[in-house]
């Protein structure tokens, strides 16, 4: 199966981007997929830069900046740790942790590339959503499962953050 | 007993399954159906007809602020006129700041929830405090004579009951007095109120929606009603304003208008800077500099100053105030007039605002002159408010250094970003007045569109502005490849363009890049900057100072540029198709003279001799190594050769075109359901390359696949689909042949990692 992954949409600006203080909806965007040919989990999260950077002061350390980078590693690090909390991801029901690959910017976006290897049989895939749950209590996150044929998304947030899919 | 016997079943006949019927799903049916008819008030040109009218709302109006309390308060005669045919038994006035009320439904409409953990302050805020009272308080609605007026408050719209129905031509003046607490729209958001500074206990106010508004009633909607509940912006009546505010002696303020006691408020130097200023333009003169700025916002004058701002032909009206501001301003010449760009910020602006404010409130002027019509006010301000919103004459923009005077190409471009989008607003709906509280895109959409175009004029005139490295403004709104990630992702959120804003996901996209980037690709693409620049103008003016409708600007577009449009508006706006189209497959042919099995088979048939033919055979079939082989080009075969020397006439013979050698059938197909122009790009064996676009039309018959017979006297060794990405395609791994295997986006980044 040919690893086409189509990069999901990316959704409300932050307040500061056109002419409205307070938006509504606070969005960010995870995609899912299962490569067979690599027997691995390609997942990449999409999250508002300055969204992303109001967390990780907010959490971490207050002077942090978001692109350009005040301190690379640092914020590498923050980010990894930070997701590592708030994406848990169960496969065959049993717990995996994944590779922090790196990040990249891309207009307001903030691109994290997260990697589960050695993933040689996939009956079903289970995630626990929390990204920015505790900074915006009116954030959504869109999650898009792919793989093996099946193309699943859930829309998470507060008080529904979890979410399967199967693959018999 | 009669025995029959009728052979009554019919034998195991398989029926046809017959399809049923359809209605016209034609992607190029015009948009008949889903425009309001043509009328005596709007034309099927898309013009205002000639029953056309617009009521007119004019407001007299006293304002104090109170510093102190951050408090507003107003008192004001509104004199409406009544242009329509129509008999008017009530009137209805817009309350805005009634969301902010503290009985508010706004709050209620949004989905919450409960999260593990959060701030201390967040759950102060959210859980503890009152609500801030941000609501019109109405002291009394009266007419002239002092008599009160019935009213009625829903919520954020009040309907007074007339005296007596107003008749057309009739004008009704009342009174309304009220006050309310500005709202710390930093904090609790809002296209206006205060930012609050713990340095000196100081406030910047940037002023809208302050004051009880008369509602819009046109011909389509009636009266447009509909409740503010904090997304969809604004419709409103134009008319005249005067506008008297009472501030701290200390403020600096401007906003809608013509300051008209400017000798009473400006002190002598400061008059002195602005006739300098007035003459001045190449570079802004401050009228207030920085250091002043810094030293009046360290004290408090208890005394009061008032200043006076009268303006015309307005929609709305907007004004700020504070006494940290810094005050600089430039002449631009637009068409014969001169124009005010005028900028105001506090120190935190600096040293960006200073920079780059009022040039971009100029640049912005003349790009999106050019693309409609002369700027017809005398000034344009751009003041310093982390938030971004436009009113008549004067906007908010954010864009702010940090502490240290430090800034990222982020906030620099946002900022540049900001003001040129805001200011473009005077365009669209300040004066081509559409309804925003129905139709976001109308103005956001072509404002955003015309923002490209204008941050790319700004890039042009200004390369100092740009990083290094950029050879133009890194405008993220208008390149069709942009929307790509929006248009060609989850369908569960996205809804169409024509949809009200308040119900829509993804509001930004929606409403601003996707209009935008669907006008950019007609300018660019289908329509090209000739005609689109022209029926763009048209449409620009033909509805300044009224009010239109999307009909009206869909219809003006073909109107004035005879390219049928409805296929584009009915997909890129109607609907949430998006573009994928590709090659499915490439067949190469042989000509030849000599027939194959299947070509003498086809003569006999046609009872024709087979040395009359010409033939081609297609690559894997029969003879076509032969037929490559002997590789004679077309006007050398013996029946081609003899046709032209018995039927051309020497000229003939001299004009004809280059004789092809290689025969290619290529069948493109259309995965997604936008019908654009097919883009092809041809390369060939010597590295040259060719661009043919068909028109859109190539579609009408078969949606879904169509194909092109191509000659070349060149072989063909690629051929790619939108080479330069102009049709928003979400897939372009079907778009070249032979295919292309790229990687995938996520290995693409992880091998980039690794090295």
């Amino acid at each position: 199966m040919k690893a086409i992954s189509f990069l999901i949409l990316f959704l409300i600006t932050p307040y500061h981007s056109f002419d409205e203080v307070k938006h509504e909806y606070y969005v960010s965007v995870t995609n899912i997929e299962y490569v067979n040919e690599q027997q691995s989990l390609q997942i990449i999260s999409q999250i508002f830069i300055d969204d992303f950077e109001k967390l990780l002061q907010e959490r971490y350390d207050e002077t942090i900046t978001l692109a350009p980078d005040n301190n690379k590693t640092n914020i590498e690090k923050y980010m990894e740790r930070y997701l590592e909390d708030k994406l848990k991801l169960e496969i065959n029901s049993n717990p995996v942790s994944f590779k922090f690959i790196g990040k990249a910017y891309r207009d307001d976006i903030a691109y994290c590339y997260l990697e589960v290897e050695d993933v040689s049989t996939l009956k079903s895939i289970t995630v626990k959503n929390q990204i920015l749950f505790d900074v915006f209590p009116e954030q959504q996150n869109i999650l898009r499962i792919k793989g093996l044929g099946k193309n699943k998304s859930f829309l998470l947030f507060p008080d529904n953050d979890n979410c399967m899919l199967n693959f018999n | 007993m009669l025995f029959v016997t009728a052979n009554t079943f019919a034998q195991n006949e398989i029926k046809p399954e017959r399809k049923p019927g359809h209605t016209n799903q034609n992607k190029f049916k015009q948009l008949y159906d889903e425009f309001a008819t043509p009328n005596m008030f709007r034309t099927g040109s898309g013009a205002p007809g000639p029953a056309y009218y617009q009521q007119q709302a004019d407001y007299k109006m006293d304002i104090e602020i109170d510093d102190v309390n951050a408090r507003l308060y107003g008192n004001e005669t509104i004199t409406y006129t009544n242009n329509s045919p129509d008999e008017l038994t009530y009137l209805w006035v817009q309350l805005d700041q009634n969301m902010r009320a503290r009985d508010s439904k706004t709050p209620l409409i949004n989905s919450s929830g409960i999260g593990p953990a959060t701030s201390g302050s967040r759950a102060a805020r959210t859980y503890l405090k009152e609500r801030f009272d941000g609501g019109f308080n109405i002291e009394h609605v009266q007419d002239v004579n002092g008599g009160d007026l019935p009213h009625t408050i829903n919520r954020t719209m009040m309907r007074v009951e007339l005296p007596k129905p107003m008749k057309t031509g009739d004008k009704f003046s009342f009174n309304i007095k009220w006050w309310y607490n500005i709202n710390d729209h930093v904090r609790d958001g809002g296209r206006s109120g205060y930012e609050y500074f713990e340095e000196n206990d100081n406030r910047i106010y940037v002023m809208a929606q302050f004051y009880p508004r008369m509602a819009v009633y046109n011909d389509v909607e009636g009266w447009q009603n509909s409740q503010f509940w904090g997304r969809d912006e604004f419709a409103l009546p134009f008319g005249d304003f005067d506008v008297n505010i009472t501030v701290p002696a200390d403020h600096i303020l401007d906003g809608t208008g013509y300051l008209t006691n400017r000798e009473e408020v400006f002190s002598k130097d400061m008059m002195k800077r602005y006739n300098q200023a007035k003459k001045s333009y190449d570079k802004p003169v401050m009228i207030v500099t920085e250091d002043e700025a810094r030293k009046t916002e360290k004290t408090k004058s208890n005394k009061t100053k008032t200043w006076k701002l009268s303006a015309q032909m307005v929609r709305d009206f907007g004004f700020a105030t504070s006494r940290k501001f810094i005050w600089d301003m430039m002449a631009v010449k637009i068409g014969d007039k001169d124009v005010m760009a005028v900028s105001m910020y506090s120190k935190e602006g600096n040293p960006l605002w200073e920079q780059w404010s009022t040039r971009t409130v100029a640049s912005t002027l003349k790009s999106y002159s050019r693309m409609t019509f002369d700027y017809p006010y005398h000034k344009a301000i751009s003041v310093h408010a982390p938030m971004g919103m436009e009113y008549p004459m004067i906007c908010y923009n954010f864009g702010r250094p940090d502490k240290d005077g430090n800034y990222s190409d982020r906030t620099k471009f946002g900022m540049i970003s900001v003001i040129i989008h805001e200011v473009g607003h005077n365009f669209f709906p300040m004066i081509v007045n559409s309804d925003e509280r129905q139709w976001t895109w109308m103005d956001e959409g072509l404002n955003t569109f015309v923002q490209y175009v204008a941050e790319q004029d700004f890039g042009e005139w200004n390369p100092t502005a740009l990083s290094p490295g950029q050879d133009k403004y890194p405008s993220r709104r208008g390149p069709a490849k942009n929307i790509v990630r929006y248009m060609g992702g989850n369908q569960d959120y996205i809804a169409p363009i024509m949809t009200k804003g308040l119900n829509t996901y993804q509001f930004g996209s929606n409403a601003y890049s996707k209009p935008a980037t669907g006008l950019n690709i007609l300018r660019e693409t289908v329509m090209g900057r000739d005609l689109f620049d022209y029926a763009f103008r048209e449409y620009s003016n033909r509805w300044m100072f009224k009010h239109p409708t999307p009909e009206d600007f869909f219809r003006t577009m073909e109107d004035a540029s005879a390219v049928d449009l409805d296929w584009f508006w009915r997909g890129w706006f109607y609907t949430t198709d998006y573009t994928d189209i590709g090659i499915k497959e490439v067949k190469k042919y042989a000509v030849t003279s000599n027939p194959n099995e299947n070509g003498k088979k086809l003569a006999e048939r046609y009872n024709m001799n087979p040395n009359d033919l010409v033939y081609f055979i297609g690559e894997g079939d029969e003879g076509y190594e032969v037929a490559m082989n002997s590789s004679v080009a077309m006007k050398d075969l013996p029946t081609v050769k003899e046709y032209i020397m018995d039927n051309f006439t020497p000229e003939e013979q001299k004009a004809m075109k280059k004789s092809p050698k290689y025969f290619y059938q290529v069948t493109f197909d259309k995965p997604g359901g936008l019908v654009m122009p097919l883009i092809v790009e041809y390369e060939y064996a010597d590295g040259t390359t060719e661009k043919v676009t068909y028109p859109a039309q190539i579609w009408r018959f078969n949606d879904k696949e169509v194909s092109r017979a191509v000659a070349s006297e060149k072989e063909i060794v690629s051929i790619t689909v939108d080479p330069d990405l102009e049709t928003a395609d979400v897939d372009t791994s079907n778009n070249s042949w032979p295919r292309e295997v790229s990687e995938s986006e996520f290995d693409k980044f992880k091998n980039k990692v690794k090295n």
